[in-house]
């Protein structure tokens, strides 16, 4: 309908003085106007985001302490990140975190999704509920969850008690089940944010596939793992990048569950970061560690990236 | 048409955005004034509504100097010092600086914030001067000095049957006390414990390295924290004290734990007179009678009333920024010199901070408030004590403080053992901080 309109108008409106022209003015005017639209957003990106991640760079060199000019001292901070055994627990810290939390979450939100993929009547209440424990306070959510994993008047051991656990763990006050329980609680909060794009991704996934898989008599897991994983792969992989990156950069519900404890077991890379930075006033030393969180980042994302592109076919 | 007429538009539109976004930049910078003529000094405090302290001393100088105005800067204090080096840092830093915590002066001074305050009088007796000195000149002046005592509910005291100290208590005498306190209390028919020890790593290092021989933390040696832990987790493993994890897990308050009489004895710092006579009177705290007694002793060679009992306590103080106008510095010398003096003393011992100037005159006024304790036991636990500070002043401490708290966490909740936990402290420090 709309090409015959648009050949009408092509028809009715005066020859052109010159085409090429003509192309190239309507080529600067639309690119005119689309930058005009993102000059905002990317003023406001290079302002807050784009600068401070290059100074960051420069900083990494330099042994800044927030006063006084930052004297450049070469790869002196990137030595001594080396040889600092807090650095090495809170990278260890951090990739055990990921290891654990990254399959956990898809799992937990794939199942979510899939669950919740129907039409009945309701189902945005629990869509809504899933999604709820993304966009509350943290804070609350840390005292809550404190609570609950108290291990001598918490309900989660009281339960573990009653179905026949003698010794329950000590969550929070053991530096063996610390991590653990962050993660839980980790997955518990970011499960409806990764369930809503898994839930737009199940979206795109053809129905005659299903019907045709069902003729040829394939049960549910069959048509799972040959249907719905396949059409899953492009928000499969979105998911995953982003859940790493995030995952590596852990840092507020540490801070207000933990504070890196008991003793350093809970401590993570960003962390490390902001009490180098801020409560030991050593910011060249902590934009070395930061630069070293971004390379952890962009090595496992370039990673990400290679291997899904072979596995396209 | 109607297309170009909105792209052009837009395009103005974001110029002006721009634009405006560039210039609204720029803070206000006032005027330099001159010497003669009212002064106004910019000063920094946090909590002001709850910190009367701060008002108090700026109202009590323009009362004296009335051509010199206080004006309160407040900051968040959870975050205090990250804003004011923030705000220093970007050139608009208050005038006078408040040090909340000894173990930022180094930062400060080694940034080149602070001027030096040598040639400011100060009254002869007056604690917490060294926090402030690096290298022999001086870059603050103490206003307060809070030092650590024993706080302690007569009326469960009397409830369980035990005697109140006496002020020739060592740890020995403490754990007893909080031992016969809790079983006679239980007996009585009472929850509360003999004791609360708040989750802070002051309330066991703090009097590690004040009454230990070799108790400094930039040495790098903590064997001496250990007796301390072992008898703490003692108490907590006997039950007579709360444990570190139900303390962190429902976030237990000192003051309600005093307060609503929880626990028979707390050990804390002198500012917690003032807040608990403000609880007792707004119905906050329960009604009881209390006192505050000398903090139990390593061994008998500091204790009793004819001795001076050893405890540990950090100053607040007053810094002026370096980079303040010249005009104004005789004016904010004149407040440092005033804030140390007795009269600002007299003023802050009536609200009930603790100032760096103890005198008798001082020491009345502060005991004359409603509310406050009467016996002579409280008084001189107030009054005599050689107060160690709880933060060396160097650039080492706040790192060392750091791997020092993990410690503490470690050991409290359990998850290590203390000898462990001392080596990981002691290779942490030779590994992240170096001792030269």
């Amino acid at each position: 309908m709309t090409s015959l309109v648009a050949d009408d108008v092509a028809a009715a409106s005066p020859p052109p003085a010159s085409p090429r022209r003509r192309r190239s003015r309507l080529r600067l005017r639309s690119t005119l106007i689309g930058w005009s639209f993102i000059l905002p957003n990317f003023l406001g990106f290079a302002l807050l985001t784009l600068v401070p991640v290059v100074t960051l760079f420069y900083m990494s060199f330099t042994n800044w302490n927030v006063f006084g000019k930052a004297d450049w001292i070469g790869l002196a901070n990137f030595q001594r990140l080396l040889g600092d055994g807090s650095f090495r627990i809170s990278v260890l810290n951090t990739l055990y975190y990921s290891v654990m939390h990254i399959p956990l979450t898809i799992v937990v939100s794939l199942g979510l999704a899939l669950l919740l993929n129907n039409k009945l009547r309701g189902i945005a209440f629990f869509r809504t509920a899933a999604f709820f424990p993304y966009i509350t306070s943290i804070v609350a959510i840390a005292v809550v969850w404190n609570l609950l994993f108290s291990p001598d008047y918490g309900p989660i051991n009281q339960i573990l008690r009653f179905i026949g656990f003698e010794n329950p763990p000590g969550w929070l006050t053991s530096s063996e089940w610390a991590m653990p329980a962050v993660v839980i609680v980790s997955t518990w909060r970011d499960m409806g944010y990764y369930m809503i794009l898994f839930l737009a991704g199940l979206q795109t996934v053809p129905r005659e596939l299903h019907e045709a898989a069902r003729v040829d008599g394939a049960n549910v897991f069959q048509r799972f793992f040959n249907v719905t994983l396949p059409c899953l792969r492009p928000t499969m992989f979105f998911v995953t990048v982003m859940l790493t990156i995030n995952s590596f950069k852990i840092f507020d519900l540490i801070l207000v569950m933990t504070n890196g404890g008991p003793g350093q077991s809970t401590l993570v890379l960003s962390q490390f970061i902001y009490k180098k930075g801020f409560e030991e006033s050593q910011f060249g030393y902590a934009s070395a560690a930061a630069v070293a969180l971004f390379l952890l980042c962009i090595v496992v994302t370039i990673v990400q990236f290679f291997w899904n592109k072979r596995r396209s076919y | 048409m109607k297309r170009k007429f909105a792209a052009a538009a837009g395009i103005a539109i974001v110029a002006t955005l721009s634009l405006a976004a560039c210039s609204g930049g720029s803070g206000d910078t006032p005027a330099a004034e001159e010497s003669s003529g009212p002064v106004t000094l910019t000063l920094s405090g946090w909590s002001l509504e709850t910190t009367p302290e701060f008002q108090t001393l700026a109202d009590a100088f323009h009362e004296k100097n009335p051509d010199v105005t206080v004006e309160l800067k407040e900051y968040d204090p959870a975050n205090y010092n990250t804003l004011v080096t923030a705000d220093l840092a970007a050139g608009v830093g208050p005038d006078i600086i408040t040090q909340k915590e000894v173990k930022y002066v180094t930062t400060f001074q080694e940034g080149g914030q602070l001027l030096d305050v040598s040639d400011v009088k100060l009254p002869d007796g007056i604690s917490g001067t060294s926090s402030y000195e690096v290298d022999g000149t001086s870059y603050g002046v103490p206003y307060r000095q809070d030092s650590w005592v024993l706080f302690y509910n007569k009326a469960l005291f009397d409830q369980a049957g035990v005697d109140y100290p006496d002020g020739s208590w060592t740890w020995d005498d403490y754990d007893k006390a909080a031992a016969a306190l809790t079983e006679g209390l239980s007996g009585a028919g009472s929850a509360a414990k003999g004791t609360y020890q708040h989750r802070w790593q002051s309330t066991v290092q703090g009097f590690a390295n004040a009454q230990s021989k070799d108790g400094d933390i930039l040495k790098g040696d903590y064997g001496y924290l250990k007796p301390y832990y072992e008898r703490v987790l003692a108490l907590q493993d006997a039950g007579y004290q709360v444990d570190f994890n139900t303390s962190s897990a429902n976030q237990l308050t000192y003051q309600g734990e005093f307060g609503k009489q929880n626990a028979a004895m707390m050990p804390m710092g002198t500012w917690y007179v003032a807040t608990l006579i403000a609880q007792q009177a707004s119905g906050d705290a329960d009604t009881f009678d209390w006192g505050i007694a000398p903090i139990p002793q390593l061994d008998e060679k500091t204790t009793g009333t004819d001795k001076t009992p050893v405890t540990f306590g950090d100053p607040t103080g007053f810094s002026i920024n370096a980079g303040i106008d010249k005009a104004k510095v005789g004016a904010a010398k004149k407040f440092l010199e005033f804030a140390a003096g007795e009269d600002a003393a007299k003023a802050l011992a009536a609200i009930g901070i603790t100032p760096a100037l103890l005198n008798d005159a001082v020491v009345e006024t502060y005991f004359g408030v409603k509310g406050a304790p009467s016996d002579d036991l409280s008084k001189f636990a107030f009054s005599t004590h050689e107060t160690r500070p709880e933060n060396p002043t160097s650039s080492k401490t706040a790192a060392i403080q750091g791997i020092l708290g993990d410690l503490h966490t470690a050991v409290m909740s359990g998850s290590d053992n203390i000898d462990n936990a001392i080596k990981t402290a002691e290779d942490r420090v030779k590994n992240e901080v170096g001792l030269d």
